[in-house]
């Protein structure tokens, strides 16, 4: 699982049909520097499958990978899931 | 695994429903010597590991599914060893 920023919202027009009814974020996932609160993104963003509920601005846990279709039914490609809203982010890295 | 160093916590109350009561923790990738690769992941914490301790990270999925006991999980990293030396 890794940090996430939402940082919008994906409306599909065409899409598999085992993904009615899904709901789509644009992620940015954070790296270090990010998290300490400094620093560019340099990683893409990708899309996220939403269960929870996030909205634009939010920290969320991603999975990637098979875990990400883990939650579903029926197989379902899916390859990057939201699994939790971050509350508070306690990040200390050792200072060099 | 990965050998990864504990640099710090997460708080999530808005989760998924087999993630409760897990206690979540930033795992920093980090080489032999110490130095910090790539970006941090979030690992459960079975072990209860403190902070700035060097741990053992395993990405094996069924761990977790196994851990949570929840096979529906979308958990995957797990903290399976509190490095010493």
């Amino acid at each position: 699982m890794k940090l996430g920023k939402v940082i919008g919202k994906v409306t599909l027009s065409g899409q598999v049909d085992s993904f009615t009814g899904g709901r789509w974020l644009v992620v940015q996932p954070l790296n270090r520097e990010a998290l300490a609160g400094k620093g560019q993104p340099t990683e893409p963003s990708l899309v996220c499958y939403d269960n929870l509920g996030a909205g634009v601005g939010n920290i969320i846990g991603y999975v990637e990978g098979r875990e990400a279709a883990q939650p579903f039914e029926q197989d379902t490609p899916i390859d990057a899931y939201n699994a939790l809203i971050v509350d508070t982010i306690n990040y200390m890295p050792p200072k060099k | 695994m990965m050998l990864c160093r504990v640099d710090g916590n997460i708080t999530a109350t808005v989760k998924h429903a087999s993630a409760t009561g897990w206690r979540f923790v930033i795992c920093q990738p980090i080489t032999a010597d110490g130095a910090e690769v790539g970006s941090p992941t979030i690992a459960i914490d079975p072990l209860g590991s403190g902070l700035h301790s060097r741990v053992m990270v395993s990405t094996d999925g069924k761990h977790a599914t196994e851990l949570v006991k929840c096979r529906k999980t979308p958990i995957r990293n797990s903290i399976v060893g509190i490095i010493d030396t």
